[in-house]
Order: structure tokens, then sequence, then C-alpha cells
């Protein structure tokens, strides 16, 4: 394989895991408001949630470019206050990655807090716990398998990612070319065998991950 | 007993609160009065227990009324007053006992002593563990824990904090036989020793009578009768009490004489002398009951000096074998269970058909007047 | 692209005149959209179309999109398809060129004016078609080669799909400038021409046509080629701007 595959996968790897570390935090959040709480209008934030999952990739592609682009409502502000360019950089390609994937990443750390039995959190409340207190001692450390699980299915949703990418962050080589990108370009070159080695290579990762995240689901008796 | 030298007013509640399609509970007044002992909330599964305690707890709220306790306002949904369970200070023993599943034995019980030092942690969950008698458990996950010793760690986690107020939730229903009647002794021990006011809910007998000291009868969401746990399960106000306790003989009948405090009953075609009741007429109507292990069987000329003032000629109809006693139907007149060890009864030599004379004191004669709907208490 | 390839396949099949496909270059589509309309009055011929980069155009005629007529930007994606014999001989000719013009954002700041300009550290981005795959983008990487500026543009550049999606770009303000067709000026409001690259100056631009060896409608395929090489269609092409070649141009 040649140097220039290995860039594109590592680059890919690389911006899959950021935009890890970009849904981890309001993932945890969401999910612990969708299943643990009820509010009025709960129902739009659900929806807008799981938008990306079910939406055309690149119509949420357009939506973020509409947004961050040079003359986006974001993108303007961004760009005359920071000097920061988002659209067709690189942070593109992890604003991409993260709206794609964090639906998954929702919806798999719901359902493993709503596995939990909401009993322990209010015996540790008549313990005198703080809600902070009972999120990170007994809701996380309980529902660590499922929110792992989670995490590897959004991270190869995000090393699948193409559609929204393509639109807000282009095919820069170099700079914002992912991997499946490179598979789309080296097919509209007719690097056909290329373009073979680039897809199992993609397809290796993908497998993976999901293996691995269905390992994790499936023993929940067994301690991690 | 260990009871506290000042008296604290305890719980004191009004609440009610709705279930679409289920029975909708109404609190009024409950109150634990001013010691420091068990109060036992007790009534079916469905009457509505669990939800008082968690309301108590502060785990659910009424959708009107207030709770106070000690004076502190807990709940007031007229000013829309919730206090969390964060801060009411309380302990609660859930029925399964829900014991942080990842967390050591050590940490489940320091899990509520998140204000003290280290030191201070160590030493008060070496306390705990020395209190229920788990030393040495210290570094075991619930799962490796039988079910009374589950029982004990969610006990010693409960209090480790020094609560206010101590709530259980059928503490001893989780457990097997064997391993109930023994830990209901100890358990009765522990709270002993703890001095906080503690409500219980159960709807088993044996834990209401092993555990508490004050009875609470709830049904359908309500509260029809406190007092003593004796006294409520010998004396019931109403049919519906007595067939929570588990009255064994509950019988229609009338008062035919009153006189010297004591009444006559005719019940079925026997009369039986009553210790009266005031506010009952001759002709009134009142139902009849005896607690099966209050009547007294003997077989032949025994039965002409002894006591009590009930002397009734009664045949076996059946005898129901359960094991250390037996049930005997018997027919005096009219319907009336006994219950007997099976060393009395073999002495006896009990057959069916065979003619006994019953005998029962007169004031282990309960009336319940006909007209009493549901009791207050 | 390969999904707007199926559903010309589709409409095709259903057609009851006679419908040709024609695969032509993005910056095509306006003036062919014009001829369909005068063509179809005329003939009762239908034609359906499949706009695209060149080169997209070329590896979907080569993987068998059922494609009649391929009209493309430049002579190099034409050449690829004729290796693999997929044209039908005898077909193949050039009537059109094109002008290439450097644009940015109306509003734009930089006062760019020259293709120099380009190479100044103020310029941050520069969309040009996919040197690859499009066209115009190979014909500016040629033009920009020429003139020693390819090493300072080439960091900058952001490679497009096609030329239209370059024009987009400096439209939305997402690119500092761009290098395009003339042809695709003329549709926009939101770019200003900064410079036109005079005739003979740039690469030698061509936009040759031909049959699809595997067209199952050569006679309306004929037909469609002489009128699209033909001079009213030459008149429309004119009207938007293209450069037409005399007949017998050689590439």
């Amino acid at each position: 394989m040649t140097h220039e595959a290995w860039q594109f996968i590592s680059f890919t790897v690389r911006m899959a895991l950021l935009s890890m570390l970009v849904i981890v935090p309001p993932g945890l959040a969401l999910a612990w408001c969708l299943a643990r709480h009820q509010w009025r209008g709960k129902v739009v934030v659900e929806t807008l949630t799981f938008l990306p999952l079910v939406l055309p990739p690149v119509v949420t592609g357009l939506i973020l470019l509409q947004l961050f682009g040079r003359h986006g409502v974001i993108g303007h502000w961004l760009y005359l206050h920071g000097g920061m360019d988002v659209a067709f950089t690189w942070r593109a390609v992890v604003l991409a990655l993260a709206v794609m994937s964090f639906p998954l990443f929702v919806r798999a750390v719901q359902s493993a807090f709503e596995e939990i039995d909401p009993l322990y959190e209010q015996i540790a409340r008549t313990l005198g716990a703080s809600e902070w207190r009972i999120f990170f001692t007994i809701l996380l450390p309980l529902a660590r398998r499922g929110i792992l699980a989670g995490l590897l299915l959004a991270f190869a949703r995000a090393l699948g990612e193409f559609g929204a990418t393509i639109i807000v962050a282009g095919n820069i080589p170099g700079q914002t070319t992912t991997l499946s990108v490179a598979i789309y370009q080296a097919v509209q070159l007719g690097q056909d065998s290329y373009a073979w080695i680039l897809a199992g290579v993609s397809a290796v990762l993908a497998c993976a991950a999901v293996w691995l995240s269905t390992g994790l689901l499936r023993h929940p008796k067994r301690a991690l | 007993m260990n009871r506290a030298a000042q008296p604290a007013p305890g719980i004191q509640a009004h609440f009610a609160k709705h279930f679409g399609g289920g029975v909708d509970i109404c609190v009024d007044e409950l109150c634990t009065g001013a010691h420091t002992g068990i109060t036992v909330l007790f009534g079916a599964s469905g009457s509505g227990k669990t939800t008082v305690l968690r309301c108590l707890a502060g785990l659910t709220a009424p959708d009107e009324g207030w709770i106070r306790f000690a004076g502190e306002t807990w709940t007031d949904t007229a000013r829309g007053f919730h206090l969390p369970p964060q801060q009411r200070h309380i302990g609660f023993v859930p029925q399964h006992y829900a014991l942080f599943p990842h967390l050591s034995v050590a940490h489940n019980i320091a899990f509520g002593l998140h204000a003290s030092t280290g030191a201070e942690r160590a030493a008060r969950v070496a306390d705990m563990l020395r209190w229920v008698g788990l030393e040495g458990l210290a570094d075991r996950l619930p799962r490796d824990l039988s079910g009374g010793q589950q029982q004990r760690v969610a006990l010693a986690r409960a209090v480790v904090t020094r609560p206010r107020l101590l709530l259980m939730d059928e503490p001893l229903s989780a457990l097997d036989a064997p391993t109930r009647l023994r830990l209901g002794v100890e358990l009765r021990g522990l709270l002993r020793q703890l001095d906080i006011p503690s409500l219980l809910v159960t709807h088993d007998r044996h834990e209401a009578l092993t555990l508490g000291d004050d009875l609470v009868v709830m049904d359908q969401g309500r509260m029809i009768q406190r007092g003593p746990v004796h006294e409520v399960f010998s004396h019931p106000m109403s049919l519906a009490v007595a067939g929570i306790v588990a009255m064994e003989t509950v019988q229609p009948g009338c008062i035919v004489q009153a006189a010297d405090g004591l009444v006559t009953v005719a019940v079925g075609t026997a009369h039986l002398t009553a210790i009266g009741l005031n506010t009952l007429p001759i002709g009134g109507e009142v139902y009849v009951c005896i607690r099966a292990e209050n009547v007294i069987l003997l077989k032949g000329a025994e039965a002409l000096t002894a006591s009590p003032r009930n002397h009734l000629p009664a045949v076996v109809r059946a005898l129901h074998d359960e094991g250390p006693i037996l049930r005997i139907d018997l027919d005096c007149g009219f319907p009336l269970m006994a219950l007997l060890t099976k060393q009395a009864c073999t002495e006896l030599a009990l057959k069916p058909n065979d003619r006994v004379t019953v005998l029962v004191k007169a004031p282990q004669v309960h009336l319940i007047p006909h007209a009493t709907v549901a009791g207050g208490y | 692209m390969l999904l707007a390839a199926l559903l010309v396949a589709s409409i095709a099949l259903s057609a009851c005149a006679d419908s040709v496909t024609i695969f032509a270059a993005a910056s095509l589509s306006d003036s062919l959209k014009a001829i369909a309309a005068a063509y179809e009055l005329q003939t009762g011929d239908q034609l359906v179309f499949n706009f695209a980069a060149s080169g997209t155009l070329a590896r979907q005629i080569e993987a068998g999109a059922p494609a009649d007529i391929f009209f493309s930007a430049d002579e190099a994606q034409m050449d690829a398809v004729e290796k693999k014999g997929l044209l039908l001989p005898g077909t193949r000719l050039s009537r059109l060129s094109n002008a290439l013009v450097i644009v940015v954002p109306s509003d734009s700041t930089l006062g760019l004016k020259s293709p120099q300009d380009l190479a100044d550290p103020k310029v941050g981005r520069v969309a040009l078609g996919n040197p690859l795959t499009v066209p115009a983008g190979s014909y500016a990487k040629a033009y920009l080669t020429k003139l020693d500026l390819w090493a300072k543009v080439e960091p900058k550049v952001m490679p497009t799909e096609n030329v239209r999606a370059a024009l987009a770009a400096v439209e939305a303000g997402n690119a500092d400038a761009s290098i395009i067709y003339k042809t695709d000026v003329t549709i926009s409001k939101k770019v200003t021409v900064v410079f036109e690259v005079p005739p003979g100056m740039g690469p030698a631009i061509s936009y040759p046509m031909a049959l699809v060896a595997d067209t199952k409608k050569v006679a309306a395929a004929r037909r469609c080629l002489k009128y699209l090489s033909g001079a009213e269609a030459g008149r429309i092409f004119k009207a938007h701007g293209f450069i037409l070649l005399e007949p017998g141009h050689k590439p």
C-alpha cells in the first residue's frame, strides 16, 4: 500500500478520534436528559437529535455548509472574530463526522442509561449524593459497557462518513480527504484496484469496530 | 429497650396521590407520634404502602397535601415545595436492597459519608460492619453475598449517616423462610439499638408482629386503623381490618343482653359472652371476631371446671396439617377455627366428627359494630 | 451521478418519440438546455441530459452507462473513452471552444487583477475543478503551469466536483478566487471577473462530441449530433458566450 493510502487512513482515523472527543460530553449529557427526564418539547429535542440518522447525509452536509461556510451564520462570526475557517478545512471534517455519528452515540448511551434501575439513583439521593455525584459514581460506571459500545459504533460511523463530509469539507488533498472520499475519487479516476484496496481497509476497520461493539453489548453480566 | 429521652414530633403527613387506572392513595393524618419506636405500615400488596414510603422519602411527590417531619416541612404542594431526598437526612432500605452492584460492601456502606474524612469514613464503616456482624466482608461485591448478608449491608448503608428517620420496604420478604425467621429477630435487636424512628412497610403478619411496635393498617390506599401491634391484631375496628389482619373467625351476631359491662351475643345457634361496647343497644348487629390461637379445646370432664366464660360444645369438622401446627375447623353453632400444636392434637387424639368443648375467654371475643364501614384511627 | 444516469435511462426507455441521451460537460448545461427546447420543437425527439464533470462522465460511459452522445469539455477525456473503443468511429468532431477567466466574490476586498496575484499570500483558497477529472481544472492547471505559478498556487487549491461547483464556492465566499470558463460567469450575479485569459495565451480549449458505440438510437443520435454541430445550435452557443471553431478544426 502506498504512502498516500496510509496518509488517508491515518488522517481519517485521527479525525474520527477527534470527533469522538467532540461528541462524548454533549452526548452523555443529552442521553442523560432523554433517559431520565420528561419535559414539554422533549419530542422536538429527540427528533432533532436523531435527524442526521435519517436525513440524506448530503442534506446534513448542506445544512452544515450553510451554517459554517464563510458567509454562514456561525462561520461568518468565527471568521470575523477568530480568523477561523471551518468549511473546507479539517475542522469541517471533524464537524461532519461528529454530527453524523452523534445520534448513534446518544441512542446507545440513552439505552444503556434506561436499562439501569432508577432505584440505585434514588437510594443514592437518600444518602445525600448530588445529581453530579450520582451521574459520575452510579450511572456512568453501571452503564460503561453500553457507553463504550455506543462509542465504538459512533467511531465506525465516523470512519465511513461520506455524504456530509464531501459537501462541507470537500476533497482537498492532504487537508480534508478522508478514506471514503479517497475511494470515491479513485473510482472517478478509474483507479479500480486502488479503490478496492482502500475499500478493503475501510471494511476491515468498520467490521472490527462493530464486532467489538456487539461483543460488549452481548455479555451484560460479565464485568468489564 | 432503648427509647429516646426526649420525644421528637415524628412524621406528620396528610397527602394524596392519584394513579390513573390504579388505586388512589389517600393518607389522612399519618403521624408516628413522639417516640422512636418502629411503626409498621401494614396492608396487602397494592394497597399503596410502598408509595407512601416513597413519598415520605421524597422519591415521589404526592399530588396534593403536605408532609412534615420534626416540625420541618418536607413537602407542601400548596406552595409547590418539595424538599429533595438529599436534604431529608433519612435512611431508606428498599425491598431488594439495591446495593450498588459495582461497589464493594465497604464502599456501599461508605457511600453516604462523603462529608467525612477518609479516616472517619474507614472508622464508621468498620463500626457498621461490626454492628451487623459482617466483619471480614468489606471487600466483597454484592453479588457474592447471601440475601441475609445483603440485607444487613443495606441496613448498615442506610444507617451509617445517623439519619433522623429510617424507612424500610418489606425488609424480610426477599429472604427464604429459615433466614427470615432468624434475621427477623436479629433485625429487631438491631433496630432497637438504633434509637431512630423507623417506618416499616409489609404485608406479612409475622414481619409485623416480630418487628413492629405500632401498626397502621392500609387498605385500598387509605389508612383504616392504627395502634399498638397486638392491639390491632386482636381488636380490628372494621371488617376490612379484620380481613387484612387475617382474623380467622368472623361471624355475624346480634346482642341479646347487656349487664355489668358484659354482653351476650347470639351467633349462629350459640351464645357468647363478650366485653360490652357502650355504643351498642340490645338488638344491635355485630360481627364477632375470635383469633384461632385464643380458642382452647378440651375433651371430657376437664371442660367443666375451666375458667373462661364461654363454654361451647363443638364438633370437629376438619383438620388441616400445617407442619408444626394444625388448624381445626369446628362447628359450635357457628363455624370456628382453632389453632393447636401437633403435640396438643395428639394428646387430645382429635379426629373429624369428634365432640369437644371450645373455651374462649370473654375479653378475647372481639365485637365490631355492624354499621362500621371503615374506621378511622 | 450514477443515480442521474439511471434516471436518464429509465426516462429514455419510456419515451414514445425517440429520446437521445447526452452525457455533457457541466459547463454546457444552460446552452444545451436552450438548444434542447428548440430541437424538440423542430424534430419531436426528446433530449435527455446528464451534466457532470467530463471525467466523471467518461468513467460512467466506461462502466456501461446508457449514453447516446458524449459531449466532453476536453479532448483528453474523449481520448480516454475512444481508446477503450467505446466511440462510434468517424463521429467525433470539435466545434466549440471557451475562454478562461479569473473570478472573485463580488464583495472581495483583495484587489486581485492578474494571475500573478493568485500567488499572493493574502489569497487563501482558490477553487478549481479537480484537475484530475474536470477539464476546466486541468486547463487552469495548464495555464498556471505555463505562467510558472502552479507551484505557488497548488497548496491553495480547493478541488471541486465540476466547474459549476467551483463557481458556487466563490459565490458563497468559501473560496477567494477561481479560474472558470467565461461562459459560466454570465449566469452568475455574485462573482466579478478580474482577468480574462487572452485568446492564444491560454491552453487550447476544445469541446469534442461523439456518438457512443453502444447507442441504440443511431439514427436519432446522428440527427442530434448534426444539429449540435450546425448553424442554429452554433448561434445559441455563441449567445451563451462560447467560441465557435471552424469546421475541420483539428485539436
